[in-house]
């Protein structure tokens, strides 16, 4: 911090000053203020020149020349009046508000020009520069910088984790699922050096990597199936984008390019797909057909589908989520104060707000058909089939009517006549199309609307007129040139994905690999993923987030790259123990002096349960599997026709995050074990530890059905009790019981079920946490 | 316990507070864990709450508010001096103004109005604060019922109830602290009960009557209460052990208590919600003793026995999403209202008698009321058929009443305009309904905060007047 403020200050103000209480003050303006009112130009005001200090913001003149006490800034600093800067707990030090006293006092000298290169204050603000390492304390960056740390807060590092925890942590941590005893017996005998890569390798290349990390994504991006309010509309489409996501992780695709092609994939790989005649899309196109796909991001919130709520409404509604779900995730900024008034503690005006939402004018949601048209073609020549079906049925219907009227049996003729017509009707039905396919993407529409600042983000009382645009405080920006009318094909959302994803943005790697290390550790190394702003938690290890950024932007973005860096560092593989000596300076564990010890996620724990009874089913992609409730748990839904269960049972046994996630409606199990109820982007899980998570797991139809299917897995693969005792504790915690916990086990199954145990192991929170 | 162990405590509990959450239970000196019950910091009246949900809107106009001008404007349209507001459904300055049927008398010593739709309710008019100058602004059900339950017309928010047991934690060891009776569906669905960010320990437990009264309670087919014991003494070995090597990590002591709480809801859920013990006259004042007001008599009765247990917020909702059960009377409002008021007076009678002479109503706040009230205007038109002589939804005006939890009955609150229209006198927004209502429990409500999405969010947003509490007090 020293540092950089001695470097900013040789930049800006000692060029032209001379006065040393000149300098100091401005040093202190420039330290303390200008991120807010410098080009943001927060409440109207400016420091960063005599002229506009004089003129002062919307309160009037920050300083009274000759007059401290007159003056505004004074006051503000002071934080005795009404107004109180910098806000929150920020404060200037005594003697800083002495040096602006005196300098004010001495007439606010200001020699030379504006310093507009003033560098944020905010650390989050400033460019990453890439910590340099000048004397390695340990070999592995990350365990550098962590070690560093421990030695300076005089905390010991704990002992490594055994093998048997690792992976387990690992497999957890990868895939959401716990390991085969084949992994862990493997990985325990193989005595190779490169053993944990060689693991870390595996869990990567495995197409359960993208299916864990895919819902960590869809949980920062609010994702769900149905639109929530009154009518919760089914978002038929939704699946392909949470298909895309999983397909990306797994992919390792460059997260810049994930960024574009969520925010932007039409605009940067313009492609109307459809341009042979062929009858499906060429291949070649395929690929850009994903990144079209991939605009789902938007038109996937939750929004009220009502008569009432439409036009400019919806618009605004519908720009104001797309800038909150963008600032979010990719910014890890919280924009939603702004839609009303200029935020209270970021630099983030309200015309800011509005300019981002001007960004997502003149796009919008449309459902269209992803077949060539060729495609379509082909399914509206053969939509008359329905119609012929149903004139069969209906002819059917008389014939047996007439019998019946009769009260006499069907004659030979008629019966001849009925089957045939059964006949064709089935044929008829066979070659019906099916619904056309589908998605939701961002298109654009002419002519693009006008955007306007709206007093206290109300759609009828419009204020300035803006043009798309991204906040000052964050460092320069492109401008996005267009045409002077409304005519026009806007390029708008291009211009954000290439602002986010630029190398020198100061957000996007910053907040990506704080939510990498996060899903490692159980918490970010800035505390508050989604906000990284003045209200969000100061990072523990600010070099370290900063070394992991430039690395990450190095490596062409790379996110499996990432999991490795970290996955291979020590301090990833410290044991989850406490280390008496460190319990009381850092309870925390905020140092990472120790692994944090977690409780699996509703998701993790469900496939887990799954996978030890051996029924998961590991088919990926596709339509939302709907998997039938208990009777109790439909109580509240508003109509069971919105809960449309699938017909295929094996469906029910695949993973979780291809289930339905309805808004006005969770899964009970989901919802008891905290699952986000997406109606904004969820940063971090909560982990409750509530009494119907136990009734849900004592009792619950799932839990039994499930300790039903690992008991008879048990007998198939063991005979004796004693086997089946040892393989259970090696199915569901990874290792052999002791022999106390076997002897406990023996006498247990003397008088009850095996079906009981299980049921037990499933409820040890052994099986629920992880190490 | 100092504040940082405090806080480690909870953040390592599990219970979902991370060291943020500690912001208004930092403050609170014997907070001990998240449903500890804590002492208000005001002075509180209310202990309790049992807000009966009249879901759909029941009609001001036909209940509470007599408005005679209504049958002398009737078949007319509506004088263009009223102006516009914008409805769900109809054209207000087009539809017809429709009279009421009912007919409205003076009951007990401060001559309180009510109309005959609620001939048991009147007997305790002496016991009633009614505020006839309720409003806000969403004319749909979901923005309504938002409103009303979390403060806020969109989706995300806690409820109140959420807000509440977050604010002043359980009195019950074997129960939940905040309780949902529901009809049916509702139209916004489980987030009238929601913890919305708070920490799921707050949201509300739907309680069913009739069958399982919460989810899983019942052991499955083929437990015994003995085996089961014997699996959760089992279960509890292996868990100590577990935490034999773990013993700085108090997410595990919650995770191993969680289940003895989960053992003794089971079977303080049924004697909950075993009646029979009631005497046949408790019974009967309920309106258990008629097919029609037996549902909703039941949920009453299990409000006085929650509240009696110790539970925080008990809320008894009337009308369901499914048949057209509820008071959304679009269609033949008066016909609607008959129905609805007849399977519910008798209930909400029962409930404020027996609270009153178990000397429970003293420190129990029961609200009354729906998500709006309805239009002077018809809906559907006035032809008479099956879909005519509704009232739409009319949130810029309506009527709830509150009695007990220091509040003094027998006073009308508030006034509409000559047809109902809007609220032009001591006008009560949500945002002061909701201040006042957590004043009444000892809760400023600018107070209690949690830190969410880089700021404090409160259920009153950055409002709330509290001016009405000093009326319902006095």
């Amino acid at each position: 911090m020293l540092l950089s403020h001695a470097l900013l200050f040789c930049h800006a103000a000692a060029l032209f000053a001379a006065d040393p209480v000149e300098v100091s003050a401005r040093k202190i303006l420039e330290a303390k203020c200008v991120s807010c009112h410098g080009a943001a130009k927060m409440a109207g005001l400016d420091l960063r020149s005599a002229d506009a200090l004089a003129k002062g913001g919307g309160r009037g003149p920050a300083v009274v020349v000759g007059k401290p006490d007159a003056s505004l800034l004074l006051k503000a600093v002071r934080k005795e009046g009404e107004l109180k800067m910098p806000p929150g707990k920020d404060a200037l030090s005594a003697a800083d508000v002495e040096t602006l006293r005196q300098w004010i006092a001495e007439g606010a000298k200001w020699t030379g020009v504006s310093s507009a290169a003033a560098v944020p204050n905010w650390w989050s603000f400033r460019r990453v520069a890439r910590p340099a390492i000048a004397a390695p304390v340990k070999p592995n960056p990350v365990d550098h910088f962590v070690w560093e740390r421990l030695r300076k807060e005089g905390l010991t590092a704990s002992k490594p984790a055994s093998r048997a925890a690792l992976i387990r942590r690992a497999t957890i941590d990868l895939h959401g699922l716990p390991p085969s005893p084949e992994e862990i017996q493997a990985f325990a005998n193989d005595n190779a050096p490169e053993a944990y890569e060689k693991l870390v390798d595996r869990l990567l290349a495995s197409p359960r990597y993208g299916e864990r990390w895919g819902r960590h994504w869809l949980d920062v991006v609010r994702y769900a199936d149905t639109g929530g309010f009154e009518t919760d509309v089914y978002f038929a489409n939704a699946w392909r984008y949470r298909d895309y996501v999983i397909r990306s992780f797994n992919e390792d695709k460059p997260y810049n390019v994930f960024v574009q092609e969520q925010i932007a994939g039409d605009e940067i790989w313009p492609d109307n797909l459809d341009l042979n005649g062929s009858y499906e899309i060429p291949k070649s196109k395929l690929a850009n057909l994903e990144k079209r796909i991939a605009t789902g991001l938007y038109t996937l919130g939750a929004l009220p589908v009502e008569d009432t709520f439409f036009g400019d409404q919806y618009r605004a509604e519908w720009q104001a989520e797309a800038v909150e779900t963008t600032a979010a995730a990719f910014l890890g900024l919280t924009f939603n104060c702004a839609r009303c008034h200029d935020h209270k503690f970021d630099p983030i005006t309200q015309k800011d707000f509005y300019r981002l939402s001007a960004v997502f004018a003149g796009s919008e949601d449309r459902e269209v058909p992803i077949v060539s048209r060729m495609g379509i073609y082909e399914f509206t020549r053969h939509q008359t089939r329905w119609v012929i079906a149903e004139q069969l049925k209906a002819k059917l219907m008389r014939l047996e009517a007439a019998a019946r009227a009769r009260k006499e049996p069907l004659t030979p003729a008629e019966r001849d006549e009925r089957e045939s017509l059964l006949r064709q009707i089935g044929d008829a039905y066979i070659k019906a199309p099916v619904q056309v396919a589908k998605a939701n993407l961002l298109m654009h529409t002419e002519p693009v609307p006008d955007t306007y600042v709206l007093a206290r983000g109300d759609f009828q009382q419009k204020l300035e007129k803006v043009r798309p645009g991204f906040p000052a405080s964050l460092g320069p920006a492109p401008e996005i040139a267009e045409p002077d009318h409304n005519l026009f094909i806007p390029q708008r959302r291009k211009a954000l994905a290439e602002w986010l994803t630029s190398p020198e943005h100061p957000l996007t790697a910053r907040v990506m690999v704080n939510r990498i290390w996060q899903g490692h550790f159980g918490r970010g190394i800035a505390g508050t993923p989604n906000d990284l702003g003045r209200q969000g938690e100061a990072p523990s290890h600010p070099e370290l987030l900063d070394w992991l950024a430039a690395e990450f932007v190095a490596s062409n973005w790379s996110v499996k790259a990432m999991h490795k860096r970290i996955m291979m560092s020590e301090t990833y593989r410290f044991a989850s123990d406490g280390v008496e000596a460190n319990l009381a300076k850092d309870p925390d564990n905020r140092y990472f002096w120790r692994m944090n010890r977690r409780r699996l996620e509703a998701e993790a724990i469900r496939d887990s349960i799954l996978a030890v009874s051996g029924v998961l089913n590991t088919k990926m992609f596709g339509a939302p599997v709907v998997a039938p409730l208990a009777a109790d748990e439909r109580d509240g839904m508003r109509d069971p026709l919105q809960w449309p269960i699938t017909t295929d049972p094996a469906e029910y046994d695949r993973r979780s995050v291809y289930h339905f996630v309805k808004r006005s409606f969770r899964s009970p199990m989901m919802e008891t074990f905290d699952a986000p109820d997406s109606t904004a982007s969820c940063p971090r899980r909560e982990a409750s530890t509530v009494a119907p998570q136990s009734l849900a797991m004592m009792n619950g139809e799932f839990f039994h059905q499930q300790a039903e299917q690992f008991a008879a897995r048990l007998r198939k693969d063991a005979g004796a009790p004693e086997a089946q005792v040892e393989r259970a504790f090696w199915l569901a915690l990874g290792r052999a019981p002791s022999s106390e916990e076997r002897g406990k086990a023996l006498a247990y199954l003397q008088r009850n079920s095996l079906h009981k145990l299980c049921l037990l192991l499933f409820n040890l929170s052994e099986f629920l946490y992880v190490d | 316990m100092s504040i940082s162990s405090r806080r480690r405590f909870l953040t390592h509990s599990g219970l979902g507070l991370g060291s943020l959450a500690m912001h208004y239970l930092a403050s609170r000196a014997e907070a001990a864990g998240p449903l500890a019950a804590k002492k208000p910091l005001l002075p509180a009246s209310a202990k309790n709450v049992i807000f009966l949900f009249m879901h759909g809107g029941p009609s001001h106009l036909e209940t509470f508010d007599p408005k005679p001008a209504l049958n002398e404007l009737h078949g007319k349209l509506v004088p263009a001096s009223f102006g516009h507001v914008q409805l769900q459904f109809s054209r207000f300055n087009e539809s017809p103004v429709l009279g009421s049927k009912r007919t409205f008398q003076k009951y007990g010593q401060s001559g309180t109005v009510v109309s005959d739709l609620f001939p048991n309710v009147a007997k305790h008019v002496d016991k009633l604060a009614v505020i006839r100058s309720m409003y806000h602004d969403g004319f749909t059900h979901t923005a309504a019922l938002n409103w009303l339950n979390n403060g806020w017309p969109r989706l995300g928010r806690p409820s109140l109830g959420s807000w509440i047991t977050y604010g002043l934690g359980s009195e019950s060891d074997s129960l939940p602290a905040f309780v949902v009776m529901l009809e049916g569906g509702i139209k916004c669905g489980p987030v009238a009960y929601g913890n919305g960010f708070l920490p799921a320990v707050y949201q509300g437990t739907s309680l069913r009557t009739g069958g399982s009264p919460i989810l899983n309670l019942k052991r499955a087919e083929g437990v015994s209460e003995q085996q089961q014991r014997e699996w959760l003494d089992t279960l509890r070995w292996y868990n100590e052990k577990h935490k034999e090597t773990r013993a700085d990590d108090s997410s595990l002591d919650a995770r191993i208590s969680a289940y003895e709480l989960a053992f003794k809801m089971q079977m303080a859920a049924p004697e909950l919600a075993d009646l029979s013990k009631e005497s046949a006259a408790t019974r009967a004042l309920y309106g258990l003793d008629d097919a029609r007001t037996r549902s909703f008599g039941t949920r009453c009765l299990m409000a006085r026995r929650l509240v009696e247990r110790g539970v925080r917020f008990v809320q008894v909702w009337s009308g369901s999403t499914t048949g057209d059960q509820d008071w959304d009377g679009h269609k033949q409002c008066d016909e609607n209202h008959v129905r609805m008021a007849g399977k519910t007076d008798k209930g909400v009678a029962g409930l404020l008698e027996d609270l009153a002479s178990r000397g429970l109503l003293d420190s129990t706040l029961v609200v009354w009321g729906g998500e709006f009230g309805r239009t002077p205007t018809s809906d559907g038109g006035m032809n008479g058929g099956g879909d005519s002589l509704g009232r739409d939804h009319n949130p810029y005006g309506f009527t709830i009443w509150m009695a007990g939890g220091g509040v003094k009955g027998g006073k009308v609150i508030g006034r509409t305009d000559e047809i109902g229209l809007r609220a032009i006198e001591d006008p009560v927004h949500v945002h002061d309904l909701h201040a006042s209502l957590l004043m009444l429990m000892g809760i400023d409500h600018t107070k209690l905060t949690y830190p969410f999405q880089g700021r404090d969010f409160r259920l009153t947003d950055v409002h709330g007047k509290t001016d009405l509490v000093a009326k319902l007090r006095a």
